[in-house]
């Protein structure tokens, strides 16, 4: 984004002088929206990101916690929705790369990765092109560097006919006191090592800054080609650099390019340093705009002391990268740029780095009335085909053609794997059976009709899913995908976003310890896409011999539901898919009935009386027992009028509702008595719907009559083939 | 009658090509071939055409490969000829 | 002390993996060496693990086999030591042929990660010892390149010579003759595209499968101790 007439009177004022062009290419850079979060600093501070076990807060590349006495995990989320929406393929394969830089920066290995993806609908052509080769873009990514894709979301939706939302979020681990945060001091090296610096990506940040045009032609200067095998090599240099603890600090140079990393490092430290950038490794002669603002990638900054410059230089030609030492630190507090020992450039760099905030307006849309309507809707008279209909949905059918693209086992800490249970769980590999469970939630149809509402259910739902694995919820890192900040209609969708999320983290004492911002997510005529709340969570484990998977394991046992099932159809895929409506109240978030639930499966857990457990969310009571039979391929015979329910009349809402704070347990049958005892302790309504049978159906009830009786291997075929089909 | 038209598709000039710099680097430079300044790696397809000539041979070709996005024209240059 | 090499080009991913798989199911000692580094006299058995060597580009393995460390195998290979190629291991050696045939990219043009259930044929040699003619077991593939092609003529010889494993029920890549690996005559080099080390521990098997990559292990552990 060009920058303002405003931000060029003061970039003079800073100056005392008419800035060169080399300044002002690095202020337009840094400036640009996606690089300094004028628009959103503000409120982002609503966010709570405070807890004794977090380490490293929002600020740094990435964010830190202690998981375990001494152990780290360190995870980020971030976004690539611009460049996948013009080079999918490249775009969704930059976006892994930069994600596992950025968890490289703390000296973290990365363990695992997601992808959060909001995609069109498959049967529009240019959405089914973007949508393969997103897919194949991070598989092929992330496959060559060695990190297994575990866990996900994604979501199908026409308005990301165009314009789709990629997030990818990385987990890594370190240990406590080898995380790389020293104090750059005066006299520091500064060393770039990885690809050579070319002029793919110039201005980048600036791209993501801009609603896309319509004439591709002009967006191509900001497409960017990864190397998988540098970033392969580049984990693996920095992986035996940090074990020798020969290096101070650690950058990746990413949005913003060279000009970002430096004067983030200088600012944060009140440092000046001098750089000399003809002595950089570049693909081909460029200018020294060129240089400072260019985005190629796989490259990283690294602050070394002097006197382990030798050993650094060592293990960087052991594994073959390229690298040059372009500078050193001083107290100066200035950024002074050479070419050829001129001087090109020299800005104070706290200036550089932390501009002015903008106080953005915001108002709802008319178009926000649609959360607050009341919902008239006819019963279907085919109960069964509406519920093959909402299972066979893409936002509901297994997500097989994806993960299975993904090497998910690669690392072999992959215990819950993809399809398995409700969130990814993976073993530390550290000689105890500790382990961590991962997962990515979001819910565009909520954020759309009630960003708060739907936010804070984002942060429920990913929360439900930590604990269903049996893990302990930890921290949560967020990202934003909204429309164009200038708007305040647009904008009114992120500050309610953020403040849902605040709300539902604070209740449920979850720190968000790392986030992202992506604005201006409009097509050429200036419509926002749904706007997105992406929650990533990560959750601990003290043994991941009992976790919990989703599938049903034994016929006899007990299917439980846990928590009331309220009439809350609005925004629900069965009102979508069976009836085309995307409108109506979205179910209200339940932090206290949520977090009642998670001690009482914490309680069971540590009994020893859950065989299973499934959360409830996206199509309902029904579906989440359908998808637990259809994993284990075991039938059910089920009453549904067992179930707690608040005002239900009609059996589509008991069915289909996502009612929030739900779950569904299976019970060994041995232990359904001390698991009543529990709930009713704690208050909580559970209601004992039937049992797992191995009769090859599913069967289910209501009021004595039999309303659904279906073939398991029929619903296992629609359940697991549906979005093959819409694919292949 | 029968044509058959070469494809042939590299990434664009300012777009890095990881592959080509690879097998450059470490398997040409690596075995002495000094003289190798540079390696493009690509798709190679072959189309067997039945068309009027050889110009609406090659026309339909081009048109396909953007219409398909058998090339992304972000990212890729193609080169259509005919093969003798 | 007995010492298994565990090698690493530019781009191998499941080194560790391997160690950690030896050191904890084994009473072998592994290291991984730099592919720079390695010297086949200093070790007893070799292991080429998975990964994306140099990034596959131009070709799977194709690069890595142009490597001295290559020459290096070979001398091992004629030192009488077990060499085993896991995946791009595999395709390393099938590029240096090694073992015959050739590996490409998987017929449905995906790549795939998911279990799949093996026969072992005629089993012989340090890594196979333990499994039985016909056993079956599970393991978990995760390649986009691994369809195995050899002419008929080959197969032919192969299947009255050489160990194989097969896939079994389903071909999830189009291999031909449903082969997944197979051995050197003797059985002395060994190649799959199955993962042998992400399918030696119960607690990363899947419900109703039986980890099939512990048989590996064991058999090179009872084979470097007694002979084969």
């Amino acid at each position: 984004m060009p920058l303002t007439q405003d931000e060029i009177k003061t970039i003079e004022r800073i100056l005392g002088r008419k800035p060169t062009q080399e300044e002002l290419a690095m202020f337009e850079a840094q400036w640009s929206e996606h690089c300094s979060y004028k628009s959103s600093k503000l409120l982002l501070m609503w966010l709570p990101t405070k807890a004794s076990h977090v380490i490293i807060g929002p600020g740094r590349d990435a964010g830190a916690i202690e998981a375990f006495p001494g152990i780290a995990i360190v995870f980020k989320i971030e976004s690539h929705n611009h460049p996948s929406a013009v080079d999918p393929y490249n775009g969704a394969a930059t976006g892994i790369g930069g994600i596992v830089r950025d968890i490289l920066t703390l000296g973290a290995k990365p363990i695992a990765l997601l992808d959060l993806l909001y995609l069109g609908n498959p049967k529009d052509h240019h959405a089914n092109w973007l949508i393969r080769n997103i897919v194949k873009g991070i598989s092929d990514y992330g496959n060559r560097i060695g990190v297994p894709t575990v866990a996900g979301d994604v979501w199908f939706d026409s308005s990301y006919n165009r314009q789709p939302l990629v997030n990818v979020a990385c987990i890594g681990l370190v240990s406590k006191q080898k995380i790389v945060n020293d104090k750059p001091e005066p006299g520091d090296c500064i060393i770039i090592a990885g690809n050579d610096t070319g002029r793919d990506g110039l201005l980048g940040s600036s791209f993501a800054s801009r609603p896309l045009s319509s004439d591709t032609d002009k967006d191509i200067g900001a497409v960017q080609v990864g190397n998988p095998l540098m970033e392969k090599l580049i984990i693996d240099f920095l992986i035996e650099l940090v074990e020798e603890g020969v290096i101070k600090y650690i950058k990746d140079l990413g949005g913003g390019g060279l000009t970002t990393a430096i004067s983030e490092v200088m600012a944060d430290h009140n440092l000046g340093a001098e750089i000399h950038l003809d002595k950089l490794h570049l693909r081909e002669d460029l200018t020294p705009i060129e240089i400072l603002v260019s985005e190629s990638q796989e490259r990283m900054l690294l602050i070394v002391n002097e006197n382990n410059l030798d050993r650094v230089k060592a293990i960087l030609n052991k594994y073959e990268i390229p690298y040059s030492v372009i500078g050193r630190f001083d107290k100066s507090r200035r950024l002074r740029v050479f070419f050829k020992d001129e001087l090109v450039a020299d800005i104070p760099a706290k200036e550089l780095a932390k501009p002015h905030v903008i106080r953005r307006m915001y108002r709802p849309p008319i178009e926000a009335l649609k959360g607050l309507r009341d919902i008239t809707i006819p019963l279907p008279r085919d109960m069964q085909q509406a519920f093959e209909m909402v299972l066979s949905s893409p936002n509901v059918a297994s997500k097989r053609w994806i993960y299975e693209q993904y090497d998910y086992e690669v690392g072999i800490r992959t215990v819950i794997k993809p399809g398995q249970g409700d969130a990814a769980v993976l073993r530390l590999l550290d000689g105890t059976k500790r382990g961590i469970a991962i997962k990515g939630d979001a819910n565009p149809r909520y954020t759309y009709l009630d960003p708060f509402r739907g936010a804070a259910n984002s942060v429920a739902e990913c929360f439900r899913n930590l604990v269903a694995v049996g893990s302990e919820p930890l921290a949560i890192v967020d990202e934003l995908n909204a429309g164009n900040p200038e708007k305040p209609t647009h904008f009114w969708y992120f500050a309610r976003m953020v403040k849902g999320i605040a709300w539902m983290c604070d209740e449920l004492s979850i720190p968000v310890v790392g986030g992202k911002v992506s604005f201006y997510n409009e097509n050429e005529y200036g419509q926002q896409v749904k706007p997105v709340a992406t929650i990533v969570g990560v959750g601990k484990l003290v043994n991941i011999e009992k976790a919990k998977s989703m599938d049903f394991k034994e016929p006899g046992s007990y299917i439980v539901v846990v928590g009331i099932t309220y009439p809350e159809l609005g925004g629900s895929e069965y009102l979508h898919t069976v009836h085309g409506i995307d409108e109506g109240e979205i179910p209200i978030p339940r932090p206290v009935a949520e977090l009642k639930c998670a001690k009482l499966l914490q309680k069971l857990m540590k009994h020893e009386a859950l065989l299973s457990a499934h959360d409830v969310s996206v199509g309902g009571l029904a579906t989440s027992i359908a998808e637990m039979s259809v994993q284990g391929m075991l039938g059910v015979d089920v009453d549904l009028s067992k179930a707690p329910i608040r005002t239900i009349s009609r059996l589509d809402e008991l069915m289909f509702s996502e009612s929030q704070a739900r779950y569904i347990l299976e019970i060994h049958e041995g232990k359904l008595n001390l698991v009543l005892k529990e709930t009713q302790d704690l208050g909580i309504e559970v209601g004992v719907l039937g049992k797992v049978v191995d009769n090859g159906k599913i069967i289910f009830r209501y009021l004595g009559k039999t309303i659904i009786d279906m073939d398991l291997q029929h619903v296992h075929e629609v359940y697991t083939k549906s979005l093959d089909k819409l694919m292949r | 009658m029968m044509y058959s038209i070469e494809v042939l598709i590299t990434n664009r000039k300012n777009v890095r090509d990881p592959e080509g710099e690879t097998i450059h680097k470490n398997l040409v430079l690596k075995h002495g071939y000094k003289n190798i300044v540079n390696v493009r790696a690509g798709k190679y397809l072959l189309f067997s055409v039945e068309a009027q000539n050889a110009e609406n041979a090659l026309e339909l070709v081009k048109n396909l490969c953007l219409k398909l996005r058998i090339y992304n024209p972000i990212v890729h240059d193609i080169e259509v000829r005919l093969h003798d | 002390m007995t010492k298994i090499a565990v090698l690493k080009f530019p781009g191998t991913n499941c080194d560790l993996d391997v160690v950690h798989v030896l050191k904890t199911t084994t009473n072998l000692d592994a290291e991984v060496i730099w592919y720079q580094d390695f010297r086949a006299r200093k070790f007893d058995a070799v292991v080429i693990p998975g990964g994306f060597s140099y990034g596959d580009w131009l070709r799977a393995g194709a690069i890595a086999a142009q490597t001295k460390a290559m020459g290096e195998i070979r001398v091992a290979i004629d030192m009488g030591l077990p060499v085993l190629g896991i995946c791009n291991g595999f395709q390393i050696l099938v590029e240096a042929t090694l073992l015959p045939g050739a590996l490409l990219s998987n017929e449905c043009g995906y790549f795939v990660c998911k279990w799949v259930r093996l026969r072992v044929r005629r089993p012989r040699g340090p890594w196979l010892i333990l499994l039985e003619e016909g056993q079956e077991i599970d393991m978990p593939i995760a390649h986009g390149k691994g369809r195995y092609y050899i002419d008929e003529d080959t197969y032919m010889k192969i299947a009255s010579t050489s160990p194989t494993i097969e896939y079994v029920n389903e071909n999830p890549n189009g291999s031909s003759f449903n082969l997944a690996g197979l051995a050197s005559p003797n059985g002395l080099v060994l190649g799959l595209m199955p993962h042998p080390e992400r399918s030696a521990e119960e607690e990363l098997t899947p419900r109703g499968k039986i980890p099939g990559g512990i048989y590996i292990w064991k058999s090179i552990e009872l084979s470097l101790k007694r002979g084969w």
